[in-house]
């Protein structure tokens, strides 16, 4: 059967084809956003994980480039450090189930989790009057393309002598340089967007004291 | 010049020209998509740069690749080891290395012997063939002379280095000097048309006397 079977597509093409399925999902992402009725900010979470585990695969053939690491750092600055570890974990384990799993999968579990550890604890320095700084988080999104790989690069260790890590880290600037720059197009393009998202579905706290209080006056 | 700082270059002024044409409130996409851009479109001709430039040399005696840029690991070389005073000039202050596409990267001022290594190279099954892909590809640094006899070719001289320029060679045969061809460090007895390669193969050629 002759059909789009046979096309053999180079690199390029399926970067193009890639590209056009990763804003397809993107899209249909963000219309399906402004439905969300529920407070749970689980439910954003969720959209988020599959844009950043699609957005990981999709873009496999760009080395080193994926929106993953903004996803989880701005995922970090808006829900918190816990939400951030789960995202982390979750788009680490279920992209590399495509990708290919194993030891470095926990490397980059953890890699990613400080990564969004870090954007809580900056948050208030980030994120001021409802509004995102770019600036300063495109330099921290860059910093973070090179700490994020330097983490997993100590995967390394389990197969090569401690003597050699600082030149196998050295060996790798080049990647890193790619993470960073990748990750400082993603703050750049897409960070204002995907906060402003994040901000409309941030949960809001039960004010307990007053609820408790409330019910026991009922 | 270094690709390495031609490219930081033209990154840094293309850059600056983005800042200083570029509205305030695009500027921050500009500068990344630019940078991006450029980054992808360079990677691979600077990454292959940086990796001769942090390379180091084999320091494990036993293995074949021994004194040559870990680059090469797993991957075939040839290298000509010329005596002391008859090395071609631009190669007479230790061992060079050439990379696959003829780039002089790193030298070994503490080596041995003096002349080059040409590595880099992948696939190649034949002595003869992976040794013309050596010559060749560093231009006419190498180019060779040899003799074909009965049982295999002679080659007398490399890089214009004959033999008995080097070492006295008597007219009855009593002394004389030849290029001896080394398989992985060891004497080959096969010559280079015959020598069957493994995948991370080291060819030397170097004189010697008897």
């Amino acid at each position: 059967m002759i059909d789009a079977h046979a096309v053999n597509l180079g690199p390029n093409g399926m970067l193009i084809v890639n590209v056009v399925l990763l804003s397809m999902i993107g899209w249909g992402l963000l219309k399906t956003e402004k439905n969300i009725t529920t407070q749970s900010d689980l439910v954003i979470l969720s959209l988020l994980a599959i844009f950043a585990i699609s957005g990981r695969i999709l873009l496999e053939p760009l080395p080193n480039i994926q929106p993953v690491t903004v996803i989880v750092l701005l995922t970090g600055i808006h829900f918190g450090a816990t939400r951030s570890i789960v995202l982390a974990t979750s788009v680490a384990l279920i992209s590399n189930l495509f990708l290919g799993h194993g030891l470095w999968t926990i490397y980059q579990a953890l890699g990613w989790s400080l990564i969004g550890v870090f954007g809580a604890l900056i948050s208030n320095k980030i994120y001021i009057n409802n509004s995102i700084s770019i600036n300063p988080l495109m330099f921290i999104a860059g910093a973070s393309g090179f700490i994020f790989d330097w983490i997993v690069s100590i995967s390394a260790l389990h197969v090569i002598s401690s003597d050699i890590f600082f030149l196998y880290i050295l060996s790798g600037i080049p990647f890193d340089i790619l993470h960073a720059s990748g990750n400082m197009f993603f703050v750049a393009w897409f960070a204002i967007p995907l906060s402003e998202i994040m901000t409309r579905h941030v949960s809001i706290k039960q004010p307990s004291v007053v609820d408790n209080f409330a019910k026991t006056r009922v | 010049m270094n690709p390495l700082i031609i490219y930081a270059g033209t990154f840094l002024i293309v850059a600056a020209l983005i800042f200083m044409s570029v509205e305030q409130k695009i500027l921050a996409k500009s500068m990344a998509s630019f940078t991006l851009v450029f980054i992808l479109l360079t990677f691979s001709s600077a990454s292959t740069e940086w990796n001769r430039y942090t390379s180091e040399f084999v320091d494990e005696a036993d293995n074949p690749h021994y004194g040559l840029p870990d680059l090469w690991d797993d991957k075939q070389a040839v290298c000509f080891h010329f005596p002391a005073d008859f090395a071609p000039s631009n190669l007479d202050d230790g061992r060079h290395h050439f990379d696959y596409d003829g780039t002089d990267f790193k030298t070994d001022k503490d080596w041995n012997s003096t002349g080059a290594c040409v590595g880099g190279f992948e696939g190649y099954t034949n002595g003869l063939d992976l040794f013309n892909a050596a010559v060749e590809s560093t231009g006419t640094t190498f180019a060779y002379n040899y003799t074909e006899f009965s049982f295999g070719w002679q080659i007398d001289t490399i890089s214009g280095v004959a033999p008995c320029e080097a070492f006295t060679c008597a007219v009855d045969f009593s002394s004389g000097a030849y290029w001896e061809l080394l398989h992985n460090g060891a004497y080959s007895m096969v010559g280079i048309s015959d020598l069957e390669l493994d995948s991370n193969s080291v060819v030397t050629w170097q004189i010697a006397s008897y």
